[in-house]
């Protein structure tokens, strides 16, 4: 072990002086991402998601109608903590990790894979310890409070939970943005009384998340298949790219439509469907990447060394050829959030967790117009489609030498 | 005088960093005369040429200091003749003098006409623009009279040809003629032949100064290459880093140099290498003598009928209809110990050769033995023992390196797959050992390739085909992409390791001085067979087929 920290120390104090140095020496990686975001469009975009990301990670922090904090005949208790399920445990984790890893210097897989065993790990963990109670009931607290049964209360900024329908309360559930005097509801309330603030907020995790991970599934075979497909050419090429055009001919949407006819309404099987229809245009840019570095000296040479099949590909070739693919993967997470969103706007979505697109759903179907109901999610949807928009083409801008302005 | 050009200085703008590409250079060119500016990469050379016809975008570059005085023909039709200033002459004008009175020929044929209109048409079109009044039959007519004067065959029907139609040699030719259409005073060429092949090169130089001579205009020859200054120049300047260090007659510059860097650069060229090692070998003889009597030696590498086919598949069943034959049926020796070099001309298969042997390329028919066994058939995990003996290293010293990659992951990622060094740190210094035996710093280990210069890569490429201690490298066209002194530096060091490894050679290269220099013997390569092969000395002095006999006289020789 005392080789590795050393050569380990060794390389960091060469990466800090590499630092030091000039710009024109900093890793490709570095620098392309720093000529991205030098954009302001592609920092808009950067600072929607990560405000979004922090949203939907502390979502039961923001709106809930659990109170954080609440203390009963001088008994501090966390109604919210214990109403958290194994979700926001992970979710929770997960983001801590990240964030603490983006200031960690070391290698990127051994990043994803710190990554990997804390989300795990965590998720057993919740699994076996967490069991928030099966029945709530959201009005105890008010009317709790009501009586003054509580020395003290923290509410969450937003204190509604998103399937908190304070129908019993008023005469309508419909409330437009700060109507009311009694309840401040910033975004208005849906017909069952909702708030809309609230179930934006959850549903935003939805979004992301679907985002996210059908694109990693669409990413995951798109690489394999692709690189196999680039590297080994001839019959594979061959089979791989009537398998590719066989995927692409299913319509993602109908397909989703049958599947959600047939069977439950599953955020987990719609990630699958949009992530295993979407992968033939990943695996077409690596395959191209990879016939071209195919060519490269540096592969044959790592060839002509005996090198395993596995270091060639994926330490020699991919690095090197994953740059486009990290475009087409913004560009995807945009159109999964958009597939997701359709499906929700036709009524198809999930039955009872609110999404964005189920959101104008309702909108559409309230007998009158209600601004506020397609207003604020349609935007939520427009605004998060476009900043992965901008960052998908802020960096391909990027990576495209052609129209980097050069001197000589 | 034609060209003044006097204290020139371009800077060029990168960033925030400002490069002093030409800085305060002079020089002038007499009509009918060749002028060479001869130097290494970087130099400013090519610089100095797009700065007389100014063709660098203002934004990045600009003149602080300096006049170029172009003394051109009539240009506004009142019979005189008058002197300009290129630099700060009006852009209307520079447009009438560019194309009309200074030509230019670039370096790349193959990306220097555009793909989309017929050769006709783009020659067609200068004569159009600089002649307002020229009929389209006339300017036809002018356009066939111009390829017929560049010698394209049946220029009545080439001329409405499409660039891809033509071959490398044949699109420089067009550009000549498009260059030459308007009968300019100063032709400007950057480096025309540097691209083709030796004996294209010599039909084109030749064909240059043919029509120099007969229409009396003046070139500016840019070159790396004192061959080809030898054979053109009239009269030479010798760049370094922006400044002329030397100018002076062909006569004076070659043969009696004054400066140490023009002295440097002659004693670089390999024929120059050559005669310093003969005379050495005659004080003493040194191992090298020795390893031509080997020729009994057991072979190492055995080719037996190896063909190399690439099919050309046709049609909706992707039938193969025909195929390409890069190598055609070879049957080599190379002994132990031997460096064999092989020479042709591009497309002739010699790289195809050299990475079928290694078994980067599959080969359709034939046998590979190394070693006496046969590794023709051999499956990937079964090649795995024989990579380590066997390796090679590449022509492009940018594509030859990962870019992602640190030197010392490249150099060790072998090792550890072979089983060479018991922990990763042993391995770190038998790399660094490696490092510094190729004449770089230790601590160069822990770099990226892009922090290297092109001679400094080549080093590391031969370092990473050094690490599995091989007894076989295929060294494929490992100098053509350095300068001459650079290549110099990397051929000297290639012949200490062969000699102090005792190591086996396949040289691939199309210089032939190169090939005088390095090898014992070598075999020539065309159309994918062997057509001779022989000891290196006997070939170059008596070559016995036909297709050796044009190869060898194509080449520009300085007679020293």
């Amino acid at each position: 072990m005392t080789h590795k920290a050393e050569s380990m120390v060794a390389e960091t104090t060469q990466a800090d002086e590499r630092q030091s140095e000039k710009a024109a020496n900093r890793s490709y990686a570095a620098q392309v991402l720093r000529e991205a975001f030098i954009q302001w469009g592609a920092r808009f975009g950067l600072f929607w998601i990560a405000v979004l990301a922090a949203v939907a990670v502390f979502a039961p922090f923001l709106a809930n109608s659990h109170p954080l904090l609440l203390s009963e005949g001088s008994v501090i208790s966390s109604p919210m903590l214990q109403y958290l399920t194994m979700g926001d445990f992970v979710m929770l984790a997960v983001f801590i990790t990240v964030v603490v890893l983006i200031f960690l210097n070391i290698r990127f897989y051994k990043k994803v894979l710190v990554l990997f065993t804390t989300g795990s790990v965590t998720a057993i963990i919740a699994f076996m310890l967490v069991s928030p109670p099966q029945l709530t009931v959201y009005d105890q607290y008010r009317v709790k409070q009501a009586a003054g049964a509580y020395d003290w209360v923290v509410h969450a900024p937003i204190p509604y939970s998103p399937k908190d329908y304070i129908r019993d309360e008023g005469d309508t559930g419909l409330e437009a943005p700060l109507a009311s005097e009694e309840r401040t509801h910033w975004f208005g309330t849906e017909e069952n009384g909702s708030d809309v603030l609230s179930r934006m907020i959850h549903a935003s995790r939805i979004a992301l998340g679907i985002g996210f991970v059908a694109t990693g599934i669409a990413m995951l075979i798109g690489i394999i298949m692709g690189g196999l497909m680039g590297f080994f050419s001839g019959a594979v090429d061959m089979i791989g790219m009537r398998l590719m055009e066989i995927f692409e001919a299913v319509p993602t949407l109908f397909l989703l439509l049958t599947f959600v006819a047939f069977f439950e309404r599953s955020l987990y099987v719609m990630m699958v469907i949009i992530g295993i229809t979407s992968w033939p245009g990943y695996a077409r840019f690596v395959r191209a990447e990879f016939l071209r570095l195919r060519q490269q000296e540096f592969v044959q040479a790592a060839t002509a060394c005996g090198l395993p099949l596995r270091s060639i590909l994926f330490r020699h070739m991919l690095p090197n050829g994953i740059a486009p693919i990290l475009v087409a993967a913004s560009f995807g997470v945009a159109s999964a959030i958009l597939a997701e969103a359709t499906l929700s706007f036709l009524g198809l979505g999930l039955v009872d967790d609110p999404s964005w697109g189920q959101m104008l759903n309702q909108a559409v179907q309230s007998s009158t117009f209600n601004w506020w109901m397609a207003l604020f999610p349609g935007g939520a949807i427009f605004l998060t489609v476009f900043a992965y928009n901008l960052m998908g083409e802020s960096l391909r801008d990027a990576i495209d030498p052609n129209l980097k302005k050069s001197a000589g | 005088m034609l060209l003044q050009v006097d204290n020139l200085k371009t800077y060029l703008r990168a960033g925030k960093n400002i490069v002093k590409a030409v800085d305060g250079i002079s020089f002038t060119i007499d009509k009918g005369e060749i002028f060479c500016l001869v130097g290494e990469s970087g130099s400013g050379k090519s610089i100095t040429a797009l700065s007389v016809i100014q063709l660098i975008p203002k934004d990045i570059c600009s003149h602080p200091d300096g006049r170029i005085a172009f003394r051109c023909g009539d240009l506004d039709g009142n019979g005189e003749r008058e002197t300009l200033d290129m630099l700060t002459v009006s852009e209307e004008i520079k447009r009438k003098v560019c194309g009309a009175r200074i030509a230019m020929i670039f370096q790349e044929p193959m990306t220097s006409l555009n793909p989309v209109f017929t050769v006709g048409d783009q020659i067609i079109e200068v004569l159009q623009i600089h002649w307002p009044e020229m009929d389209d039959a006339e300017a036809r007519k002018r356009a066939i009279a111009a390829l017929a004067q560049v010698q394209i065959p049946d220029p009545e029907v080439r001329i409405d040809e499409f660039p891809h139609r033509l071959s490398g040699g044949q699109r420089q030719r067009v550009m000549i003629a498009m260059a030459m259409a308007c009968e300019p005073d100063l032709l400007i060429a950057d480096e025309p032949t540097t691209a083709l092949d030796v004996t294209v090169q010599a039909e084109i130089l030749r064909l240059m100064k043919d029509l120099q001579e007969r229409k009396g205009m003046s070139i500016l020859f840019i070159t790396h290459d004192f061959g080809v200054v030898a054979k053109m120049a009239d009269r030479v300047a010798v760049m370094r880093k922006g400044k002329i260090v030397e100018s002076g007659s062909l006569d004076q510059v070659l043969h009696q140099p004054q400066h140490d860097y023009t002295k440097q650069l002659l004693a670089a060229l390999p024929e120059n290498l050559k005669r310093q090692r003969d005379l050495q070998l005659i004080d003493n003889p040194t191992p090298i003598a020795v390893a031509e009597n080997k020729i009994d030696e057991p072979a190492l590498v055995e080719l037996k009928q190896l063909e190399v086919y690439f099919p050309i598949k046709k049609g909706l069943f992707r039938r193969t209809v025909d195929h390409v034959k890069a190598v055609d049926g070879v049957d080599l020796k190379i002994p132990k110990g031997q460096l064999l070099a092989l020479v042709g001309e591009s497309g002739c298969g010699k790289s195809t050769l050299g990475r079928a042997i290694l078994r980067l390329i599959d080969s359709t028919a034939g046998t590979i033995a190394f070693n006496q066994q046969e590794i023709t058939q051999l499956q990937r995990k079964a090649m795995i023992p024989f990579r380590r003996d066997m390796q090679i290293i590449f022509q492009d010293p940018m594509s030859s390196l990962n870019p992602r990659m640190t030197i010392v992951t490249t150099l060790i990622e072998p090792m550890a797959v072979h089983g060479i060094g018991e922990s990763k740190e042993e391995r770190i210094e038998i790399a660094r050992k490696i490092l510094e035996r190729v004449q770089l710093d230790g601590d160069h280990l822990w770099r990226y390739p892009h922090e290297f210069s092109g001679g400094q890569r080549q080093r590391i490429g031969l370092a990473r085909a050094l690490v599995l201690n091989p007894k076989f490298i295929v060294c494929d066209e490992v100098t053509s992409a350095l300068d001459v002194s650079v290549q110099a530096e990397v051929l000297q060091l290639l012949m200490e390791l062969r000699a102090e490894k005792e190591l086996t050679l396949l040289f691939i290269t199309h210089d032939i001085s190169v090939v005088e220099y390095v090898s014992d013997e070598m075999a020539v390569m065309h159309d994918g067979k062997i057509v001779e092969r022989g000891p290196t000395a006997d070939i170059c002095r008596n070559p016995q087929r036909e297709y050796t006999q044009n190869l060898l006289s194509a080449v520009p020789r300085l007679i020293l």
